[in-house]
């Protein structure tokens, strides 16, 4: 067959690359290696993993805040099996509705390895040995990442795991150890904590999720504490060992300290992800990684003409949202057009309850630019609903320049904050000041309020009810 | 004291309006210069700026269809200083506001009713230069004229539009940074209603996204768009109105795919962009073939007559006039004579009506190194030889500089265009719309004539009437010409109107 456009991967750059391409008008096709579309995302990522967060939630409220709200139940218990039923029709619901999508846009799906043959013949190998060629005008690499292993302790899947492996237990642990207190170790280290494991989190940094706005991770690290978490800061690992019905983590302060050594009998590793692009024969059509990513130029162009790459082979965040907004660029690009992604606008999340949601620049690096800010917080605890709903952990911070009062970052953590950060990038893409928003009405009561009021707090420190 | 705000005379064919947006609101506090509303007319929209500062009181609704000349709004003044307690008579540049950080943003104005585009010719004024109110900041041409751009306030120059960018009437051309002590255009002070102390304008011309995608689409940058939205940010809208400003291309020489057979010689080809004047031309001779029914007559003059009375007073002609006599003012007065007498030829079609004229503007072509440029002589019929020589000298110099304004340009009722400078012995001219005629002068050159039996050697200018068919018939534009070369060939009834 021949194609104007052919995907490789179909995790969410992959996938809405390809409906975009098809709904421009271009034939395209669709390749995945695994018998599901949808890639990490849908199957063992962001979906599978918020619905095991929200089961656990309920569970927590269950346990903690009925008895409070004047509900009376049993003690209840956890059946983590339904929980991961429930959990894989999840994702069967989704990963059906992305074969749907494929259909109605008339999009060719090959299930198999792709690989490249030149840079216009791809190769689909299929488990069952069959292999199909197909030509296509434009490729683009959407392959996505892999959970990065330790290298002196690889995943065995059996006691030292990866997150998919923790999206899959059979048993709650008794003894749950995360290595790494990123976006994925804090995410799953909540859920098993709800549901009753104790929960290590040793982390290598002197900050929970690092890479966000230092105030979310002190307020993280408050939560986390709350929930009964114990947590390593700055301490380094250096050795994971199986031990059958056990996993012996040692580690040791990075600044000097004495060492310490966990056991727990299960040690789940999210130091990170790397890119993934094995087996797609890129030394065949010239392309050489940079530190395993792909190189891409600002239009998402390989040093090939007519091959893209998008996601998390791609420098950038490593965010489904990122992904697709690239996988739009591309096909957009393709068809002609010029759409830009404002990369500093792309949200980061993470669903720990209270979640996590940030945008724009930290107050690290504000600082890091000698840039005159102004800053404005408001915590949770002030705000009705927040008080009505019993979700009083959390605050709302804003940072503004301190001569145009032009809104720079916008960082939250509490309840509801995945949401309300999409409020927080629409005023940044429309560039609007702390004032603006604090001058739009907000319903009452809403979380949404603490917006406002940080904005009030960052124009002139005026906030109504502090 | 209340001034009355007239619908201002917008173009010779307009007699009437239509208020299609007040962009301020009864009782507003507006500034002079400021522009308060929108006007729009069948051929164009157009800003209606304050005479003055003051008060602003709506008379004539949004909507509302007002003749030319009809009072729209009054301005109040004493209120225009709220916050002074004696407001000035006539607030000077000392006296302006402290209104540091404003920015005047300075747009292409309407200049005449077809005119949709400008090319910036010349800066004056170099980037970053600090220029006073009034003070002429560029040279801009349109395909009809060349005018000078004042500044509109006095401040920091910042160039936006570089020369020989083309821009859209409206288009932004630079902002002027007003400086402490400096004034708007306004001079007047500045109601105290400031809101924040804080800078509002980091966000001028920033693009929402959408729009940020149409714009790197139609290759316009975002300098050269000015935004709708709140604090001037480029709305959508803004970006799907935009017109995408032009920059004429340094001629760039594309060398021709090397033919097999070769001759040697070099076979470079040049492509240059049309100048605006240039399309207009293209756009409208192609509309005058496509809409008139245009032919043409011709006749012979034999111009021994006029050759002998010139060359034997043309000394004197100078002496006494100062300027010299040529063969414009006899044919001019020619005209004159024949349009009296033929008046279809000196009309024009208005959509079902026939407008006659009972004067004489003659439009006379031009040739100027930026191309044809045809300005008129008012009233011809009424000028004498002197005076209508001395009009063609002073028309003609300023159409070589470039310096003729619109007006001169426009509303002439005939043309004469004389291809004959350049040795042309016949040709068919075309007519100068919404004009019915033209007459083509041509060379003269010394014939075998036959005179009263005999051969004969005489001065010979062929001439040439194009007309519109539509309005005039045959036998008027045959008998205008043979009338032209009567009064030609016999000067004396040029005198005696017979």
């Amino acid at each position: 067959m021949q194609y104007k456009v052919t995907v490789i991967g179909s995790g969410p750059g992959g996938y809405v690359a390809a409906i975009r391409c098809a709904q421009l008008g271009l034939k395209t096709a669709i390749i995945e290696k695994y018998d599901t579309l949808g890639g990490t995302c849908l199957n063992v990522g962001c979906i599978p993993s918020k619905a095991l967060l929200d089961s656990s939630e309920h569970f927590h409220n269950a346990a903690h805040t009925f008895q409070e709200h004047g509900i009376e139940i049993n003690e209840p218990k956890a059946n983590l099996a339904q929980m991961i039923k429930r959990k894989a029709g999840v994702v069967k619901a989704n990963v059906d509705g992305i074969a749907f999508l494929m259909k109605k846009n008339k999009i060719d799906v090959y299930t198999g390895v792709g690989s490249f043959v030149d840079k216009n013949t791809l190769k689909i190998s299929s488990k069952d040995g069959k292999e199909t060629i197909i030509t296509s005008e434009k490729v683009i690499i959407a392959t996505g990442s892999k959970p990065t292993p330790l290298p002196f302790a690889p995943f065995d899947k059996k006691r030292i795991i990866s997150s998919t492996e923790a999206l899959e237990l059979k048993e709650i642990p008794k003894h749950l150890i995360v290595i790494g207190g990123g976006v994925i170790g804090m995410e799953l280290g909540s859920v098993y904590a709800r549901i009753g494991s104790k929960v290590t989190v040793v982390e290598f940094l002197d900050n929970l999720i690092p890479t966000m706005d230092g105030t979310l991770g002190k307020e993280l690290t408050k939560v986390a504490k709350k929930l009964g978490m114990d947590l390593f800061l700055g301490h380094k690992v250096t050795s994971v060992e199986n031990k059958g019905k056990e996993v012996h983590v040692k580690a040791e302060p990075k600044n000097g300290g004495n060492a310490i050594e966990l056991k727990g009998d299960y040690c789940l590793v999210s130091i990170g992800r790397r890119p993934y692009t094995d087996g797609l024969g890129l030394e065949k059509i010239g392309i050489n990684l940079d530190r395993g990513k792909i190189p891409v130029d600002d239009h998402l162009k390989t040093k090939v003409d007519s091959i893209y790459a998008i996601g998390d082979v791609v420098r950038g965040a490593m965010l489904a949202h990122k992904a697709e907004e690239e996988g739009v660029m591309v096909a957009e690009q393709l068809a002609g057009q010029k759409p830009h992604i404002n990369y500093n606008l792309i949200p980061g999340v993470v669903y720990t309850w209270p979640e996590v949601a940030s945008v724009g620049f930290t107050e690290e690096q504000l600082k890091e630019q000698g840039r005159a800010y102004k800053v404005g917080n408001f915590p949770y605890k002030a705000l009705g609903r927040a008080r009505a709903s019993m979700d009083l952990d959390g605050l709302v911070k804003i940072l503004a320049d301190k001569a145009t009062d032009e809104i720079l970052g916008v960082h939250i953590i509490g309840a509801r904050a995945a949401d309300m950060i999409a409020a927080g990038v629409t005023a940044m893409e429309f560039r609007a000041s702390a004032e603006d928003v604090s001058r739009m009405s907000h319903a009452h009561p809403t979380y949404m309020e603490a917006v406002k009021e940080a904005c009030l707090a960052a124009t002139a420190n005026r906030p109504i009810h502090l | 004291m209340a001034q009355h705000v007239k619908v201002p005379t917008v173009g010779e064919s307009i007699t009437e309006v239509t208020i299609a947006n007040w962009l301020k609101k009864d009782g507003e506090v507006v500034k002079m210069d400021e522009v308060i509303a929108e006007l729009e007319s069948d051929k164009a929209t157009f800003e209606l700026t304050a005479p003055q500062a003051g008060v602003l009181k709506i008379v004539k609704a949004k909507g509302e269809v007002v003749p030319i000349g009809a009072v729209i709004c009054e301005i109040a003044d004493g209120g225009a200083a709220p916050a002074t307690s004696k407001p000035e008579a006539k607030p000077s540049e000392s006296a302006a506001p402290k209104a540091t950080g404003g920015i005047k943003e300075m747009k292409v104005p309407a200049v005449g009713e077809s005119i949709t585009e400008v090319t910036i010719s010349t800066w004056l004024k170099k980037d970053g230069d600090f220029v006073k109110l009034d003070e002429v900041l560029a040279e801009v041409e349109s395909d009809k004229a060349t005018f000078e751009l004042p500044a509109e306030a006095t401040g920091i120059l910042r160039i936006v539009a570089k020369e020989k960018t083309t821009l859209p009437i409206g288009g932004l051309i630079c902002r002027i940074e007003i400086t402490e002590g400096g004034a708007t255009a306004t001079s007047a002070p500045v109601p105290a209603t400031t809101t924040t102390p804080s800078d509002k304008n980091y966000a001028v011309g920033h693009p929402s996204p959408a729009a940020a995608k149409i714009l790197e689409e139609k290759g316009i940058s975002t300098s050269q768009v000015s935004g709708t939205g709140v604090g001037g940010r480029i709305t959508k809208e803004d970006a799907t109105q935009a017109q995408p400003a032009t920059s004429k291309a340094e001629p760039t020489k594309t060398p021709a795919a090397a033919p097999v057979m070769s001759s040697g010689g070099s076979r470079t080809k040049r492509t240059e962009k049309m100048t605006s004047l240039r399309k207009t031309i293209a756009k409208r001779l192609v509309s005058v073939k496509n809409e008139t029914a245009m032919l043409t007559t011709f006749n012979e003059v034999d111009m021994k007559p006029v050759m002998d009375l010139r060359s034997r007073y043309k000394d004197k002609f100078k002496e006494k006039y100062g300027v010299g006599l040529g063969f414009m003012s006899f044919f001019t007065k020619a005209v004159c004579i024949a349009l009296k007498e033929f008046p279809a030829v000196n009309a024009q079609i208005n959509g079902d009506e026939i407008i006659y004229h009972d004067y004489c503007d003659v439009s006379i072509a031009v040739s100027t190194p930026r191309g044809l440029v045809v300005p008129v002589i008012r009233n011809a019929e009424s000028l004498a030889f002197d005076q209508i020589e001395a009009e063609v000298v002073r028309l003609a110099t300023k159409g070589r500089d470039g310096k003729l304004s619109i007006e001169e340009m426009q509303g002439g009722t005939f043309s004469i265009t004389n291809g004959g400078v350049f040795g042309s012995m016949l040709s068919t001219p075309i007519i100068n719309p919404p004009q019915s005629a033209i007459l083509g002068m041509h060379n003269i050159v010394e014939r075998a004539v036959v005179k009263d039996g005999q051969v004969v050697v005489r001065p010979i200018m062929y001439l040439a009437l194009s007309y519109d068919h539509r309005i005039v018939d045959g036998r008027e534009s045959v008998s205008f010409l043979v009338r032209v070369k009567e009064l030609l060939e016999d000067p004396g009834r040029l005198i005696l109107g017979i």
